[in-house]
């Protein structure tokens, strides 16, 4: 814990400050603002999180922000940490990792696709699991996946003779 | 849906029924209860059900549970390049109605709007010895000459097309590595 | 020559139903070894006849052709192979005949499965013609050491010599029957040495692309198959036999044999395969030469 601490001094001495909490015992989080994103990630690598385990996204509807969270994990010690960014939900734009960590290619084609932010110097953001989508990016929280389901997939009529009184099929 | 059978036809159907070979096609989390009911405990071959690794060899083809979308663009080229006679088994609830993913924008709720059904196992998951009893269901549904749906498909092919079309888009597989 | 086409008739009806009866009972044995019960000994005759009644789907004129090269040329090998006292071909039948064969069977598969387009079933006969070489070398070198030693190469005279003399080879020659008996599950293609089938791997290698009427076909020629190498086998080592049915009595036994080592071990790749069949099998092979030329002479 003492190396945390002493490895969290050094980046919060270079890197100005930022918020940080303890999850569990060998994960921690950290938040800070996108426009240091670059330079805290090579940080961190160069104090031995050379892994990257995942880049994912949370749309956070109420706040007008998509969160975008880096896992990176050191394998001396054994600790993850979870580095994560706000963005502006309008004109969702980050610099890409890819120099740094080229699998990061895929995962930013992950949530590029299904939350339309756009990962600046990556040359590859095709589909990467969907085929011949045309709405809108589906992990946004106001996309309604069960009205999608009705329209595209028909479903199966049952005769409800089964149901109780006072329910009826399913619209 | 019982017609008669020439004799050629009922001896033939006795001998498709009493050695069936699967196409272990395995798409969603119904396969993983096809082990045990190949293995030593619940013995699948004794009914002559085999394993079969190629498509054009295959008898049944079994859709274990949920389809999205990608998957059943492949399924329907599968189902194409077997040869006639061939059944299919739907596996699960989830190609029943949907299954715990009726609401998703990936799954397909209704398997038999894209390809012709012959059997249905309703559960989530069916296990072996609910699987060994479709599976007697089917052999006797064989030999009696109802288990038709290819005969349906080739007669309703432009129904089948038309609902595929639908829900897909296009049923082009395309090759990322060489595109 | 009526008694000719009767016995050759005879000894085709007979290698197909015994065969595939064969096939049969050893996927009851190998289910009891796995201790469930197995399919009814009568299922691939349930097999073959329900796949003769399925559409098939062809592709090209050397398709087609390649099925019936590799299924003609298996019977007319059947016909070579002395039963027991059914001998179609009485003098005719020499070893080398029958080996060579033999390969227009397995070129005629390997013509017709490259001419259906799949890369799996050309991965398959490649490897299948690379096991062919790890499994013939040390063969051929115990066969002639037996050839050395009795002076003969006709099946069906050493049948008889090893009958008259009252000694079985696999008695006077143990080292070389060994290796032969190896060699044969090589040429079975039963497991460990079934990398050209492979199911799961390359979805049936060079059966791949058959479907309907010309997986019966091939099923068939795979019987025969079957039927040609075991009754070489029973011939060279065992003594073939007097009766027909002390032949079949000997042919049960060697593919019993065959189908419980099978049953427990897994697969090799090829080039273990072939490396193994180049290590061991080759060096007593040697020895057995070595042996029978200078040490045991020629049979007076």
């Amino acid at each position: 814990m003492s190396s945390m601490n002493d490895k969290l001094n050094e980046i919060m001495l270079m890197a100005g400050q930022f918020t940080f909490s303890e999850i569990t015992k060998r994960q921690f989080s950290v938040n800070i603002k996108s426009s240091g994103l670059l330079s805290v990630l090579g940080l961190f690598r160069q104090k031995g999180f050379t892994h990257l385990s995942l880049i994912t996204g949370i749309d956070r509807l109420n706040d007008e922000k998509f969160e975008v969270v880096y896992t990176l994990f050191c394998w001396e010690s054994g600790e993850t940490i979870l580095v994560s960014t706000l963005v502006d939900r309008k004109t969702p734009v980050l610099p890409t990792i890819m120099e740094m960590w080229p699998v990061a290619r895929f995962y930013e084609r992950d949530v590029h696709e299904f939350f339309g932010i756009v990962f600046d110097g990556n040359p590859d953001l095709k589909p990467l699991i969907l085929e011949n989508w045309s709405e809108i990016p589906p992990m946004r929280k106001d996309f309604d996946p069960h009205k999608y389901s009705k329209e595209h997939f028909p479903d199966r009529k049952y005769n409800a003779d089964f149901l109780p009184e006072g329910g009826g099929e399913d619209e | 849906m019982n017609n008669e059978q020439t004799a050629w036809e009922r001896v033939a159907n006795m001998l498709r029924a009493r050695s069936l070979w699967m196409l272990y096609y395995c798409t969603g989390c119904g396969a993983i209860e096809l082990p045990p009911t190949m293995t030593a405990r619940f013995d699948m071959e004794r009914f002559g059900i085999g394993p079969m690794a190629t498509p054009r060899q295959a008898d049944i083809l079994l859709v274990t549970g949920y389809l999205s979308t990608k998957t059943l663009r492949r399924v329907i080229y599968s189902y194409e390049q077997m040869q006639a006679p061939k059944y299919i088994v739907g596996f699960g609830s989830c190609t029943i109605n949907g299954g715990i993913y009726y609401d998703s924008y990936a799954t397909i709720n209704r398997l038999d709007l894209y390809v012709p059904v012959d059997l249905y196992l309703a559960g989530c998951m069916p296990r072996p010895e609910a699987i060994v009893n479709g599976f007697k269901n089917l052999m006797d549904k064989i030999d009696q000459g109802e288990a038709t749906g290819w005969k349906d498909y080739e007669a309703n092919y432009e129904w089948y097309r038309k609902n595929q079309i639908d829900a897909l888009g296009e049923v082009y597989i395309h090759d990322e590595f060489h595109e | 020559m009526i008694i000719t086409i009767l016995s050759a008739i005879a000894l085709l009806i007979l290698a197909f139903a015994y065969t595939v009866t064969l096939e049969g009972i050893a996927r009851k044995i190998e289910a009891r070894i796995h201790r469930r019960c197995g399919p009814p000994f009568w299922q691939n005759f349930i097999d073959i006849f329900k796949s003769l009644t399925k559409h098939s789907i062809s592709h090209g004129f050397i398709f087609d052709f390649g099925v019936l090269m590799a299924l003609g040329g298996t019977i007319a090998t059947v016909l070579f192979i002395p039963a027991g006292n059914l001998v179609v071909f009485p003098g005719l039948d020499n070893v080398f005949v029958i080996i060579y064969l033999l390969a227009i069977g397995l070129l005629g598969m390997a013509m017709s499965a490259v001419g259906s387009g799949n890369p799996n079933a050309s991965i398959g006969i490649g490897r299948a013609l690379t096991q062919m070489l790890g499994y013939e070398l040390p063969f051929m070198i115990v066969l002639l050491g037996v050839f050395f030693h009795f002076r003969t190469s006709s099946l069906s005279e050493l049948a008889v010599l090893q009958n008259s003399g009252g000694t079985y080879n696999v008695l006077i020659m143990p080292i070389g029957a060994v290796v032969g008996f190896v060699s044969l599950m090589g040429m079975l293609g039963k497991k460990p040495f079934d990398t050209f089938i492979a199911p799961a791997e390359i979805a049936s290698g060079p059966l791949v692309e058959y479907s309907g009427k010309y997986l019966g076909l091939l099923m068939t020629q795979h019987a025969f198959g079957t039927f040609i190498e075991i009754g070489l086998f029973v011939n060279l080592f065992l003594g073939g036999g007097k009766t027909i049915w002390e032949f079949l009595l000997k042919f049960f036994l060697v593919y019993f044999l065959a189908v419980i080592i099978s049953s427990i071990m897994p697969r090799f790749r090829v080039e273990q395969a072939v490396k193994f069949y180049w290590k061991w099998p080759l060096i007593l092979s040697f020895i057995q030469v070595v042996i029978v030329v200078f040490i045991m002479g020629r049979r007076v």
